[in-house]
């Protein structure tokens, strides 16, 4: 179980007066969930997912992972970034193995491991590849594989799939809803679009900015519809799914005119 | 519908001219290819030189005829200059410049890249470094001198100076643009510290350390016949130097063709060094 218990940040401006970027953030993750931070930009949904990673301190509030307290960056937190990260001078294989590595893996061993989790992410055959030599989805896929390698107990993506066609997009979720069916992962995830929280999330967070908070929560199970009918259209395109699509379209509208009014 | 979605069949057997080829239009020097107007002017600077020197237009001992440059290499080559066979001179040019750039990159890689992480390393250093890298070798010259005598240490050392400074400030800038994702994803990864500097700071660094050893190899030549000033009997700058004060002008045009092309093998063993060790430079 991942406990997020009232996390609060503040940063520095640049004059120096503290910018309240998370206001008391509080939910969990049980085991095999997938929850989606939504939200627009300046909500507080990155830095969150920063603090978890262990990137950055709490000013206020804990974060506990399976008992323990996050403190600084771990193997049992993989992360995938917006901008995949993959080092540019390695082979796609060892970029995907580069955790088990740092390990202590031996060379056979993770090179193994790191070719099932490429034929995982469909990239079997791509292997030998450099990076800069793949489209941003493929690049995408081996940031996923690479976060999987170290098998961590959690899942955190940093709108993973933000700069990517609409179509590469959907098979990129569709790929990644399979991969969490199969693994059990549990998953905390970052996007803008509604569309992708609602289909994603077995729990959705909709964020607001200034100061960054939580201001409705959702518990969803489209994920885990199209997980069992692999149908995503006619998820997508139920009266449910478009109800709630509006709702939180609402939700996000009214926080943006609160703001302007204020 | 049916008649919306006709389109003509993409293979018809009918000979179509072949289609005009377009590119976005390109500003500055985009892709057009440049090397045949570099050879022509040489070609032209060449035929410029045959042309002044065949009219006497200046005085013979100011420029030698190209044959006559000809002539020395090949004389050079036989007899030697100043007690010393062409090879030997060269030979020793070459194992001071390789020398120095070697300790000037064994030094200059791990202080710069120490330097771009730690604030004490950056704070200490770079009082001496920004000092004295800005001074033209030639001024500290007679200090080297005065210290070090007139031996190889000298020479060695000055140019180790004027080297270890673009290696070692390019690694500082190595270090500063490594993207703090990469270092994030690497953290998360489990790495170590130790880890995380070899494993992601030094190649990282890379391009930029190359781009710095390109630079340090090409001022190292600079500084080379000011090295070679102190007291030598050997080295193509000596050569220069000497043949000048006997205005022996063909000696000094041999000289300098010598070092040009030298300088540029170093130049593109580096370039294809950073092909091979660093293909992905500016690509991702």
């Amino acid at each position: 179980m991942l406990k997020v218990d009232h996390a609060s940040v503040f940063f520095a401006a640049r004059d120096g007066r503290p910018v309240h970027a998370l206001d008391r953030v509080s939910f969990e993750i049980p085991e095999s969930g997938f929850v989606v931070a939504l939200g627009a930009s300046g909500c507080g949904k990155s830095t969150l997912l920063n603090a978890i990673a262990g990137f950055l301190p709490l000013s206020d509030g804990a974060i506990i992972l399976d008992g323990r307290p996050v403190r600084g960056p771990g193997a049992d937190r993989g992360v995938v970034f917006q901008k995949d990260a993959l080092l540019p001078w390695e082979t796609v294989i060892d970029n995907v193995a580069l955790g088990l590595k740092f390990a202590g893996v031996s060379k056979s061993e993770r090179r193994a491991r790191a070719h099932e989790l490429l034929r995982l992410v469909g990239l079997g055959e791509f292997a030998k590849a450099l990076p800069y030599e793949l489209s941003g989805g493929m690049r995408q896929r081996v940031g996923i594989a690479r976060a999987l390698a170290t098998e961590p107990d959690i899942l955190l993506m940093d709108e993973p799939f933000g700069a990517l066609d609409s179509l590469t997009r959907e098979q990129m979720q569709e790929l990644l809803i399979s991969i969490w069916d199969r693994t059990a992962k549990r998953i905390f995830f970052i996007t803008h679009s509604i569309e992708e929280a609602l289909f994603l999330g077995t729990q959705v967070l909709v964020m607001s900015p200034r100061p960054g908070r939580v201001v409705a929560r959702f518990d969803l199970d489209f994920v885990r519809r199209f997980a069992a009918t692999g149908d995503a259209r006619s998820i997508k395109s139920s009266p449910e799914f478009a109800s709630l699509r509006e709702e939180i379209r609402a939700i996000l509208h009214s926080a943006e005119d609160l703001r302007s009014a204020a | 519908m049916s008649d919306l979605v006709q389109t003509t069949p993409v293979s018809s057997a009918v000979q179509r001219p072949r289609p005009k080829l377009v590119k976005m239009v390109s500003f500055g020097l985009g892709e057009k290819p440049t090397v045949a107007i570099s050879v022509a002017t040489g070609l032209a600077v060449a035929a410029l030189w045959w042309l002044v020197a065949e009219l006497d237009l200046v005085p013979n001992l100011f420029l030698p005829r190209p044959g006559e440059v000809l002539t020395q290499v090949g004389m050079l080559y036989y007899d030697g200059y100043a007690g010393a066979s062409l090879s030997e001179h060269i030979f020793a040019s070459l194992f001071r410049i390789v020398l120095a750039a070697s300790i000037a990159i064994a030094a200059g890689i791990p202080l710069g890249l120490l330097m771009g992480l730690n604030r004490w390393a950056k704070g200490i250093l770079d009082t001496p470094i920004e000092f004295y890298w800005p001074l033209p070798p030639l001024s500290y010259l007679p200090l080297m001198i005065i210290w070090l005598g007139i031996g190889e240490t000298s020479k060695i050392t000055l140019l180790v100076l004027a080297m270890f400074a673009p290696v070692c400030l390019s690694a500082q800038a190595g270090v500063r643009s490594l993207p703090i994702e990469r270092v994030n994803a690497a953290r998360s990864l489990g790495a170590r510290p130790l880890e995380l500097f070899i494993d992601i700071v030094l190649p990282s660094a890379l391009p930029e350390i190359l781009t710095g050893v390109r630079i340090a190899v090409g001022i190292g030549w600079g500084t080379l016949v000011a090295a070679e000033l102190i007291a030598s009997t050997r080295g193509i700058g000596f050569m220069i130097m000497s043949a000048a004060q006997f205005l022996a002008t063909d000696v000094v045009f041999v000289g300098i063709g010598i070092i040009a092309i030298c300088a540029f093998a170093f130049s593109a063993a580096i370039r294809f060094i950073e092909a091979v060790l660093v293909p992905w430079k500016g690509k991702l």
